[in-house]
């Protein structure tokens, strides 16, 4: 009876570690975020002083108006969501026939071609840049938005076919077969069959694209030059990397701007995650 | 025959669909890869943009042994911060992962939640919030704290060790959330009947991490632990936004072999060069790939 008390006791105490452990740890996750929020909201520069708080003391969305109305957010924010949607878009056309095909399909090469991109996947983009740079520049399409798209839609073509094959491969083959005798053609199979159960991997296979896109800043400043042709993530680090110090506040509010819409996404397609993700690990 | 015929058909069909995919794939990741073998025999850079030759394996034998060239300190700083990286990830994830599967923690999914927002958060916006909003030596939160305490104001990003202790922070509270889940999955597949005899026969918690827990979940992350791995041998923007940024260079000089493939090409402009070292790296990338044998399912079999 005491035995049982003294270990339900051991436990409480145990819980209540845990649970500090764990609030103080969010703490340290969330930091860097709630510094931010805080900075961009707050109207008294309290940078320099020492007694800074998380909570703004004089309330403002001053920063916020300054990034609309001074900087060319707005203009950064078209660029991007255009080659956002053009780039999944044929990400999607590309990658959907071929993810099927090679799930379905059994014909000559296949296993090779597959071996191979899985060596490509590891390949970064970023090591092939010069070839890029000097096979784009005599085309004329260096500083467009079609040189970029080509830059991303390559970089994610690989990941695009892989993952969504994955996923075709956990998509019983019984149901086609059982389309097929009641005389469905490949077409009907995959609009009508494949497609809506194939729904989670587009979802997510379209989202990882999409932020890619959004996320991408390195080909974007050495591609783009003249900042009305940036993207939001190439205007973002121009902003930081031209007036940092005096404009704190503002790329503060301006980073809240750019990772709150992939906030959303990521949370609202967060259960798709483990079902539309079959190679794990994409981010990065 | 009529069956052969389905078969080709078949195959055609096979090639036809995957066509648009395999063509993009041959000409913007292959070419260019090509291509960049190609330079890497050549002498081009900034002077010889386009009156370059071919010099052979020139640039190779500079880079692989020439210690002064850097790139062998880049690829031996690269591994270091790549296993340092990895053991941190792995033993802090498995304690937090761990603590969010004590029995009777009432508050778990707000804690997962909360610990998921930094892989939710753009990359580099993170990355550019930890350097001004932490590390600067003017603003930053953290000499903010240490002058509360009445400690001198540290450059966190000067010196050397500093700039590589702070990236390595910065990786893993990229990193982290993505670990947690992982094993935090893997924690919630274990069958909970396997402690019940080791608590019987009274094994601690030490004996029963190491002799029941890691063995279970070993197989379920093992492929995880494997790509986040090269994701950190391949880590570019954490390093190069903190620390060499063009015109807001820090003073610290550590290069993993992705920014140092980078400054050669788009810095110093030394193209050859640059496209030798990319081209060394693929070669490890695939070695390592072929190591670990990261396999699709059915090729495994």
């Amino acid at each position: 009876m005491r035995r049982a008390s003294k270990k339900k006791r051991r436990e409480k105490i145990g819980l209540l570690t845990a649970n500090v452990g764990l609030i103080v740890l969010c703490f340290i996750v969330l930091v860097p975020i709630l510094y931010a929020v805080s900075v961009s909201l707050n109207a008294e520069n309290s940078l320099l002083s020492s007694d800074f708080s998380f909570i703004p003391k004089k309330f403002t969305l001053d920063n916020y108006r300054a990034v609309f109305m001074d900087e060319p957010v707005l203009h950064w924010l078209k660029n991007s969501l255009i080659l956002a949607i053009i780039t999944v878009f044929i990400s999607l056309g590309t990658g959907i026939p071929a993810a099927y095909v090679f799930s379905r399909k059994n014909f000559p090469g296949r296993k090779i071609i597959l071996q191979l991109l899985i060596l490509l996947y590891a390949f970064p983009s970023l090591l092939s840049m010069t070839a890029l740079y000097r096979l784009l520049t005599p085309m004329g399409l260096l500083n467009t938005r079609a040189g970029l798209v080509i830059v991303y839609t390559g970089t994610m073509a690989v990941f695009a076919l892989w993952n969504m094959k994955g996923y075709f491969d956990t998509i019983p083959v019984e149901i086609e077969e059982a389309a097929r005798i009641d005389g469905a053609s490949n077409i009907q199979l995959v609009t009508r069959i494949v497609l809506p159960l194939a729904k989670p991997t587009i979802a997510v296979t379209a989202m990882m694209v999409l932020i890619y896109v959004w996320n991408e800043y390195i080909f974007a400043i050495n591609f783009m030059t003249g900042s009305d042709t940036y993207t939001l993530a190439a205007g973002l680090y121009s902003l930081q990397a031209t007036e940092m110090s005096g404009s704190w506040p503002i790329f503060a509010a301006a980073s809240m701007v750019v990772s709150i819409p992939i906030l959303l996404i990521f949370f609202a397609l967060q259960k798709n995650m483990q079902t539309g993700l079959t190679s794990g690990g994409v981010k990065g | 025959m009529n069956n052969r015929k389905k078969k080709w058909s078949e195959v055609v069909f096979s090639y036809l669909w995957s066509a648009p995919s395999l063509i993009l794939i041959l000409l913007i990741v292959i070419f260019p890869i090509l291509y960049t073998g190609y330079i890497s025999l050549t002498n081009m850079n900034v002077y010889h943009w386009n009156n370059y030759e071919i010099i052979g394996l020139e640039n190779y034998k500079d880079a692989l042994l020439v210690f002064d060239n850097g790139f062998l300190t880049a690829l031996l700083l690269t591994v270091l911060w790549t296993i340092i990286n990895m053991i941190l990830q792995l033993i802090i994830a498995f304690l937090v992962a761990s603590l969010l599967n004590l029995k009777g923690l009432r508050l778990r999914n707000i804690y997962r939640t909360l610990l998921i927002f930094p892989w939710a958060m753009p990359g580099y916006v993170s990355i550019l919030l930890w350097k001004t909003g932490m590390f600067n030596s003017q603003f930053g939160l953290l000499n903010q704290w240490l002058e509360k305490f009445g400690i001198q104001p540290v450059r966190w990003l000067g010196g050397n060790v500093s700039a590589f202790l702070s990236c390595t922070v910065v990786n893993l509270w990229l990193a982290l959330p993505f670990m947690i889940t992982i094993i935090d999955g893997a924690l919630q597949s274990v069958d909970k009947s396997y402690y019940e005899s080791a608590l019987l026969d009274g094994a601690s918690w030490l004996k029963r991490t190491f002799y029941i827990t890691i063995p279970l979940i070993k197989p379920i992350i093992a492929p995880s632990v494997v790509i986040t791995t090269f994701t950190t041998f391949k880590q570019f923007d954490v390093i190069y936004l903190l620390t060499q940024q063009v015109g807001a260079k820090t003073g610290a000089d550590i290069h993993t072999i992705l920014t140092y493939a980078y400054e050669k090409a788009f810095i110093t402009n030394n193209y050859g060069y640059s496209s030798a070292i990319s081209i060394i790296i693929f070669v490890i990338l695939i070695a390592f790939s072929v190591i670990t044998n990261i396999k699709p399912k059915e090729e495994r079999q």
